[in-house]
């Protein structure tokens, strides 16, 4: 064969169009979402009456009062270190856990599953349940608070940091692979230098939203800001509970912003 | 004495693909071999059964005497060094600590783990430097380096493996001429000088004719060369080269005449 004999072709029609799937898709998800609304018998007549009530409501808390602010922040800081701890211990297990939970990594099919599963595990343990538990077993306070967190977030960074692994360049794998690095050291050299940055990022958002979440947790007794917000609100006391809140906004805010910063500080 | 020994190997892929249909082959110790032939004839499949990052689906190969199997791959990996066409470095690393991890596999991975590394690992690796003229670009980070040079660092990788062999898998086809030259000469200066059997893919017949001490010419998964670089006449070439089914190919002509 010539390269002069790849002429076009006699026939200048285009093979038949492929068939878009996307409408069809888009249909069937429009009427699933209809279904259930018409079986929760969610009703968006009541939204619109309870407009009215819910201003009233917020209302109560037009002056927040600021007069225990110490005591507050003291709180947020017991928060704040309760979201480090436990993302330092996520952090902890996600390290060990993600490299085995790597298809490109792991060094037996069984130690992926069983990777894979435990991480499954700590994931699908939502992290209120779990600090119920803590609670019950460790008293009232930040450690279960802190434990709480790790278990549930280990689930989530060790799955992040699993998918940045087997997302390393193949060929970067075999260069290393082929000094006869073993299973260690392919992980050091191979792995983590590959998805420093990602991991990074990860552990940042983590922590963020560990931030937000021990907040929440003092409501089941974990200790920190939200015990307190949580005592205010059963006392009705509308003033402190807004300055409670704000604190807490703001802390987010701050936090935020710092964790952008340092992410583009990385880049 | 043979360094390597390529007994009827052949290599299907899951996907059906029959990549080797029957080689045999033996390359003797401290010689230069270059592997010719079209894209997709299993050059690289033939060179990634060497370290074992392909394992045969029937045959051996045996590097030293020792069979390639999986359980031995550290033992065997240690005495095979392979350089890459994507240089298949360590972006984020610095080149010393890429040249480093060319001593992991003599090394446990306890320090290792921690970037430890003994002295003389240390200075092996300022040998290796030295020898691919990247002494000042040690503590740079690998991938702010050229092609040419990153293809250095990989070379220097593979001598800090102080192996037996050196496999390269078209380590000059993302090269520039000059770039492809240097490492050609590099290569066949490690080969003359420290006695290291190298074995290389190429594309470039005029470099494996200026390069090799002998040519494997592949074709469709089987051997049809073997020669030194005089034996390998145009019709030879016409041979290596040849595409399925086409008896007269004139293209294949006019793209060999300036081989």
């Amino acid at each position: 064969m010539n390269i002069h004999d790849l002429k076009p072709a006699r026939s200048q029609t285009l093979p038949p169009k492929p068939r878009n799937p996307i409408p069809v898709w888009v249909t069937a998800t429009l009427a699933v979402l209809w279904l259930i609304v018409w079986d929760l018998e969610i009703s968006f007549e009541t939204l619109a009456y309870g407009v009215e009530d819910m201003g009233e409501y917020f209302s109560r808390y037009r002056q927040p009062d600021f007069s225990n602010l110490s005591r507050y922040l003291e709180l947020m800081g017991i928060t704040l270190a309760t979201a480090l701890w436990g993302t330092v211990f996520a952090l902890l297990v996600a390290f060990f856990l993600a490299p085995l939970a790597a298809r490109n990594f792991a060094p037996s099919p069984l130690a992926y599953r069983i990777a894979r599963e435990m991480l499954n595990f700590m994931r699908a343990m939502p992290d209120l349940l779990l600090a119920l538990i803590f609670v019950a077993a460790l008293g009232l306070g930040p450690l279960p608070g802190a434990l709480a967190l790790g278990v549930h977030t280990a689930g989530f960074l060790g799955k992040f940091f699993a998918e940045s692994l087997e997302r390393v360049d193949k060929g970067v794998c075999e260069g290393v692979a082929s000094t006869g690095a073993n299973f260690p050291q392919m992980v050091m050299y191979a792995g983590w230098p590959s998805i420093l940055r990602e991991a990074m990022g990860y552990v940042l958002y983590i922590l963020d939203r560990n931030v937000r979440m021990a907040s929440v947790l003092g409501l089941v007794g974990a200790g920190g800001i939200g015990l307190a917000l949580h005592d205010t609100l059963r006392l009705f006391d509308y003033g402190q509970s807004a300055a409670l809140i704000l604190v807490i906004l703001a802390t987010i805010l701050i936090i935020d912003y710092a964790s952008a910063w340092l992410r583009g500080r990385l880049g | 004495m043979s360094a390597i020994s390529i007994q009827s190997v052949t290599k299907r892929f899951p996907n059906g693909f029959e990549a080797l249909k029957g080689i045999d082959a033996e390359i003797k110790s401290g010689s230069f071999t270059v592997v010719l032939g079209p894209s997709g004839a299993g050059k690289s499949t033939l060179l990634r059964l060497m370290n074992g990052l392909e394992t045969p689906t029937s045959g051996e190969v045996r590097i030293g005497g020792e069979s390639v199997d999986a359980h031995k791959l550290r033992h065997i990996r240690s005495k095979v060094a392979m350089v890459f066409q994507q240089f298949n470095l360590v972006d984020r690393l610095s080149v010393v600590t890429n040249v480093l991890t060319g001593r992991l596999a003599h090394r446990s991975w306890v320090g290792s783990v921690f970037y430890l590394f003994r002295k003389e690992d240390m200075e092996i690796a300022q040998e290796a430097l030295a020898r691919v003229a990247l002494t000042d670009k040690a503590w740079n980070r690998a991938d702010k380096l050229s092609g040419g040079q990153q293809q250095r660092v990989g070379i220097a990788r593979a001598l800090a493996q102080q192996p037996k062999v050196i496999l390269a898998d078209e380590p000059v086809a993302s090269l520039d001429p000059v770039s492809s030259e240097e490492i050609m000469a590099l290569l066949r200066e490690i080969c003359d000088r420290d006695g290291i059997t190298v074995v290389v893919n190429l594309h470039q017949v005029e470099l494996a004719r200026r390069f090799a001490d002998r040519i494997i010419g592949m074709n469709s998964g089987k051997i049809v060369f073997d020669g030194n670089p005089e034996q390998m006449t145009q019709s030879v070439l016409r041979t290596i080269y040849q595409r399925e089914g086409i008896e007269d190919d004139n293209s294949l002509d006019m793209a060999l005449a300036y081989a």
